[in-house]
């Protein structure tokens, strides 16, 4: 007890009280006080040092998600727009694929947008048009974007590249022409696209062998692209620029007609043009039937559908027996006809229906699925001895 | 005096590191001190949420209606059309057309029905369901057995004036039946796989103990989806800021079919907006049809009722042929097996 | 060594480390420090949060390391750690009755029944927020004290001291009754010691109540007692030590033990009952009109409606925050997201959004905007009013992508104020700097005839409400500057169902699908 000598009256004048006994509890209890906020103070000195960088930045990793490009397209406009919601179609599966922010693009899909915007800007210098955005590029891997469910169609075409790009046209409010070039990897291949897609009501093109006008469009296929130019209304003005624009690709696209000698072949006599169609393979359900052309003709008032096939002189013999092999089955009558000018030939009905099938050298062809027989026939000889041409 | 050494036995200050406290005591405070300690921890740790979320962007889960529809019939008509002047007559006669109520509603069902109450405007006007339809079917159905009927919307105008003035609450006055108004309570989030309405808050209290939903419509010319039969009804089941459907309304009211499969459906033709919907406001908007149709497909009713009653171009109608293709019903009401009538 | 010189240590230390905090609270300098941690082991934050929210946000579980000395020891953190006490402390010490009369001290020590006023206040505030208004940001000690050196303190040394603390000096809504509030109550000082502490602080309040079962105290040995009173020299808590210790309003801050001269103060473990008042005094009357306080403040706050439908455009809530009614029910109004924000678009509310959201952070950007790759508030936010949301969940990028970005509102023209809209003048800085791709603001390029006869082409601008995230860059930049010609509203944020725009966008991605499909 350590009283100081003091007086005991609780005021007055008197020194300060220090007190002086201080237990070895308070020692140590004050000593760990002490330690405890040191340790408090480099705790948090240390938790300043670390921190996770993406706090304050953006991870650029996570910016992959934007690799599609989305060009110059409102988020409101709705209908055949690029909007932000395709870019989260793409964006989500490449998420999907990809994983978390992990960089590999190895998986075609993912990565691919990025190296389709490439090529040469589509340029028409025509009065009175003016470029609505730029030039867009899609290729096989996300032409789906952009067309829908017809790509896959397209894609069995061997489609490569397409270009495309929509033009406004001056001094009008809100008329536009859409040009889109669908360049395949052969013309024939090409043409089997357009034939597909043809509308058998189209009018002729006079700058497009292969083409019609349709609607408010003009389709054609030159060299190994399929090129569609549609306006969006029918006035006048929107028409004739879109027709202009037409010729000028025309004009401007390199024609090529490798591969379509076939297509050459088939007589022009009596000819429905809208109806010549290439088929890949499997026309009529054969399988050795490949890369046919076929066409509709009038013969003597009678529509004779016309195939025909190129190929080296043994396929087409092969073909040709396999084709005769196959109609005597299921309980077809077949008949050997006499050879004309090098060509043979054997006519066969099945279920009703008559065809005429002949072989010379490289070529195989005929008429089918046609309910006379007689004038089948007659055409397939007058087309051999060249009366058809 | 604030010192006391009396009052305290000398020696024993009271003090626990004293000695001087008892066992009972030391116990019953640190025992308190202990459990206040441990709750605290304890309570904090439950409560914890480690984790942050996005606002707006956690995924919604909601209620699914059950499908109130009867199971297909082939021998009975799925639509029947009724011609009539008089309400109650003709409501009969369609009714009966279809097999009677009977085949609706069985004994101890509890029916919800749900009429167009939008607007607060008077019966003679044809914006909302007329009162002598809505009695017409309220009445068939508590003589089919019903132990309950709910009368429920959720209006645009408020509740209270529109119940009123379009006569439907002294309806359900007269034949003591239970009208619904949609107070803050009643609603749940709905979730449905919709082409557009995926997530949105329903009207939900009418459901809780419904086993039969029978739909009763006024066919109303409408300004943005060119009409309002009995798909648009159900519109009126749905809260929230009902006004962003516009956005999309014609494949908000095709959703609208996917959402609720009713037992019955009956479009009133007794008189007609034809014009200035859905609101109308003129005597001369509103044509006397003076035909009643009722059916399970909703899409084919609605079809019948653009044709014949508004007498309008199909093709017109959007949300039928969306919900069609959707396979939510036919709009080629001759397809289905169907019954016309005069009452 | 002295338990009160730890004490003093320990007042330098947390003074010191909450002053190094508020300083911190910048982008240069943030990298990983805890700066909300007070806040954090503020015991009456998560206690007030778990009793609205019914959670107990992230760090807010640190609390209970100054819950359980609470329990132990009693009101330790009121002296030893609070930096507002510590701050009152030290201006009651500076300004106070240091060279008056030791008899003067004393008497302004006694216990006065004034003291019961902040259990009252605490009583309102805990049934404020059983009804879900937390309200206890007005005068938790951290809370304000933060919310002080922030709205007012910062502001005034930068103005003094140009860029000491900013770049920019920043400047808040109603800085001058946040600023004068402190002086107030530091000032206060003067006139009763601990003013504040002992007679509004709701934390104190708290923590006085846990104290009941305090394990350890003050404890005067009537034995060695001579009744000079001499322990009241110093007393902060005015607890009186001298009679019956008032166990809830001791702050341990161990001034009696070092004055008396008789040596008859310790700190004891489990002292006799009878020589203590153990809970707060707090008469019924007065309890009962702090609970009618809280229900009434939250019944007319809620009832005047500006957390309903007719909300006020100008409440744009900083991004990640939670949608209003439970904001209400989180923010502790300590305005650390108004301090850390880069840009000095946070301001504290006044009135916008009702008597509930006075002190709330929300933007205005005539004085910043929100920059885009930037999350700072969530990441200071204690309470999780606003959510700590990542940069990526904020711009809708990488695995968010799909979700889309989060929107505090959008932006919409005024027409009759836009340089090429009505001034025949080209301008376009808000499409230059709108920071999406696609860009939500875009123009369309028009050639008029201006009043001299001579044509010009403008480009006219259009805001696509579908791809706007209202990050308000547009019109902070627009050179309209009092009142620009493009301004944000919040309708269309994300973060409220109700306050959609748009069907599209957010939660319901479905049309965005439909659109593909229809395509």
């Amino acid at each position: 007890m350590a009283a100081p000598a003091a007086a005991k009256s609780p005021t007055g004048n008197r020194k300060t009280f220090r007190r002086t006994k201080v237990s070895a509890a308070e020692r140590v209890v004050s000593l760990i006080s002490v330690v405890l906020l040191v340790v408090i103070g480099v705790a948090i000195w240390f938790k300043g040092k670390h921190y996770d960088p993406d706090r304050f930045a953006l991870n650029t990793d996570a910016l992959k998600s934007t690799a599609a490009a989305v060009e110059g397209k409102s988020g409101t406009a709705r209908g055949a727009d690029a909007s932000p919601g395709e870019t989260k179609a793409a964006a989500k599966t490449q998420a999907d694929g990809e994983g978390e922010a992990t960089v590999e693009p190895a998986e075609g899909a993912a990565a691919a947008p990025a190296p389709a915007a490439k090529g040469e800007p589509l340029e028409i210098k025509l009065d009175g048009l003016k470029p609505m955005s730029d030039t867009e590029f899609y290729n096989a891997d996300n032409l789906f974007e952009k067309i829908d469910g017809r790509a896959p169609a397209y894609l069995n075409f061997n489609f490569q590249q397409l270009r495309c790009r929509s033009f406004s046209i001056i001094g009008t409010s809100g008329s536009f022409v859409d040009v889109y070039e669908y360049r395949f990897d052969t013309p024939v291949n090409a043409f089997g696209m357009f034939s597909l897609e043809r509308d058998p009501k189209g009018g002729p093109l006079a700058f497009a062998p292969d083409g019609y006008a349709s609607g408010m469009g003009f389709f054609f296929r030159q060299g190994p692209r399929y090129v569609q130019v549609t306006a969006s209304d029918q006035n006048a003005k929107t028409l004739a620029l879109a027709k202009a624009i037409a010729e000028d690709r025309a004009k401007n696209l390199p024609a090529n007609n490798t591969g379509l000698d076939a297509r050459r072949r088939l007589p022009v006599t009596g000819l429905d043009p809208a109806s010549v169609q290439f088929v890949q393979e499997n026309a009529q359900g054969q399988a050795f039937l490949k890369n046919v052309f076929q066409a509709n003709y009038d013969f003597a008032g009678k529509k004779l559908p016309f195939f025909l096939m190129v190929a080296t002189p043994a396929d087409a013999a092969a073909a040709w027996k396999s084709y005769q092999d196959f109609a005597s089955q299921f309980g077809g009558k077949v008949t050997a006809l006499p050879d004309v000018s090098g060509a043979k030939i054997f006519a066969a009905q099945n279920f009703g229906t008559w065809k005429v099938i002949y072989q010379r050298d490289g070529e195989i062809g005929g008429v089918f699925d046609t309910d006379d027989g007689d004038k089948a026939r007659e055409f397939v000889e007058k087309y051999l001895e060249g009366q058809i041409k | 005096m604030k010192s006391e050494p009396d009052g305290i036995k000398a020696g024993k200050s009271g003090d626990a590191a004293e000695g001087g406290i008892s066992r009972r005591e030391f116990l019953v405070r640190a025992g308190a001190t202990g459990a206040l300690l441990a709750g605290a921890a304890a309570g904090g740790y439950a409560l914890w949420q480690p984790k942050h979320f996005v606002p707006g962007f956690q995924p919604e889960k909601g209620l699914q209606l059950p499908s109130y529809a009867l199971a297909p019939n082939k021998l009975l008509p799925s639509l029947a059309i009724a011609h009539g002047t008089e309400h109650d007559k003709t409501i009969r006669a369609v009714i009966g057309a279809l097999g009677g109520m009977e085949r609706f509603v069985k004994k101890g069902d509890v029916v919800m029905i749900k009429p167009n109450v939008a607007f607060d405007t008077p019966p003679a006007l044809a914006a909302t369901t007329h009162p002598e339809t809505l009695r017409a079917v309220a009445k068939l159905v508590l003589e089919a057995g019903a132990s309950r009927v709910f009368i429920a919307d959720n209006p645009i105008n408020s509740p209270a004036g529109c119940f009123l003035k379009s006569g439907l609450r002294q309806v359900a006055d007269d034949l003591n039946v239970d009208l619904l108004y949609p107070e803050s309570g009643s609603f749940a989030p709905l979730q449905l796989d919709g082409e557009v309405l995926r997530n949105w808050t329903f009207f939900h209290e009418p459901f809780k103990k419904a086993t039969k939903v029978i739909g009763v419509a006024p066919c109303k010319d409408h300004n943005l989806c060119h009409a309002s039969m009995t798909m648009k009804n159900w519109y009126g089941l749905l809260g929230g800021r009902r006004s962003q459907f516009h956005q999309y309304i014609h494949s908000i009211v095709s959703d609208f079919a996917l959402m609720m499969k009713p037992t019955l459906v009956v479009l009133d033709g007794m008189n007609v907006l034809m014009k200035n919907g859905p609101t109308g406001g003129r005597l001369s908007d509103v044509k006397q049809m003076g035909t009643v149709v009722a059916g399970t497909d909703m899409v084919a009713v609605d079809s019948y009722g653009y044709t014949h009653l508004m007498e309008r171009d199909l093709a017109e109608l959007t949300y039928v042929h969306k919900a069609q293709a959707r396979g939510l019903g036919n709009t080629n009401w001759k397809d289905l097996v169907y019954k016309e009538v005069q009452a | 060594m002295k338990t009160r010189t730890v004490r003093r240590i320990s007042q330098v230390f947390f003074f010191s480390l909450f002053l190094f905090f508020v300083f911190v609270t910048d982008l240069r300098y943030l990298k990983g420090y805890p700066v909300s941690l007070f806040l954090e082991l503020d015991p009456l934050v998560s206690f007030a949060t778990a009793i609205t929210t019914h959670t107990v946000y992230m760090g807010l579980l640190w609390s209970l390391l100054l819950v359980i000395p609470t329990l132990l020891f009693g009101r330790i953190f009121c002296n030893w750690i609070c930096p507002y006490g510590i701050l009152h402390h030290f201006i009651g010490w500076l300004m106070g009755k240091r060279r008056a009369e030791e008899r003067e001290r004393i008497e302004a020590n006694r216990y006065k029944k004034l003291y019961s006023l902040k259990y009252v206040i605490l009583i309102g505030m805990i049934v404020a927020a059983v009804c879900g208004s937390l309200q206890i940001g007005w005068l938790d000690p951290i809370c304000l004290f933060h919310r002080s050196m922030t709205a007012a303190i910062l502001p005034m040394l930068n103005l003094f001291f140009p860029s000491s603390v900013y770049v920019r000096q920043y400047f808040h809504a109603g800085a001058w009754v946040i600023g004068f509030l402190l002086v107030f109550l530091v000032g206060m000082n003067v006139m009763i010691p601990r003013f504040f502490c002992r007679v509004l602080c709701p934390l104190g309040a708290f923590l006085g109540t846990l104290s009941t079962v305090a394990l350890w105290r003050i404890d005067r040995d009537p034995h060695k007692c001579v009744d000079c009173d001499l322990c009241l020299k110093s007393c902060e808590g005015a607890s009186d030590p001298h009679t019956q210790l008032r166990k809830s309003e001791c702050f341990v801050c161990f001034n009696c033990i070092e004055d008396c001269p008789e040596d008859a103060i310790s700190f004891k473990f489990m002292p006799a009952l009878q020589r203590e008042i153990t809970a707060p005094v707090v008469p019924g009357r007065r309890a009962f009109l702090g609970t009618l306080l809280g229900l009434t403040f939250f019944a007319f706050g809620r009832a005047s409606g500006a957390s309903d439908r007719n909300y006020n455009k100008k409440v744009i809530r900083p991004p990640g925050s939670v949608e209003e009614k439970d904001f209400l029910e989180r923010c502790i109004k300590c305005d650390q997201c108004i301090r850390t924000c880069p840009t000095n678009v946070l301001q504290p509310a006044l009135m916008e959004s009702g008597l509930e959201g006075i002190w709330t952070p929300i933007l205005n950007m005539k004085l910043g905007y929100c920059e885009v790759n930037c999350t700072l508030c969530g990441q200071v936010c204690p309470t999780g009013a606003i959510q700590r949301i990542t940069i990526e969940e904020k711009t809708g990028l990488g695995p968010f992508a799909a979700e889309g970005p989060i929107r505090l509102g959008t932006a919409f023209f005024d027409h009759g104020r836009c340089l090429p809209w009505s001034m025949e003048t080209p301008c376009v800085v808000c499409e230059e700097v709108c920071p999406v791709s696609p860009k939500a603001i875009y123009s369309r390029e028009v050639t008029i005839t201006k009043r001299d006869g001579n044509p010009i082409t403008l480009r006219r601008p259009y805001v696509d409400p579908a791809l706007c995230i209202g990050c308000g860059i547009c019109e902070h930049e627009c050179p309209v500057t009092d009142e620009a010609a493009i301004r944000v509203t919040a309708v269309g944020e994300t973060r409220s169902r109700d306050r959609r725009l748009l069907m599209d966008g957010g939660v319901t991605s479905a049309p965005r699908s439909l659109e593909n499909k229809q395509r």
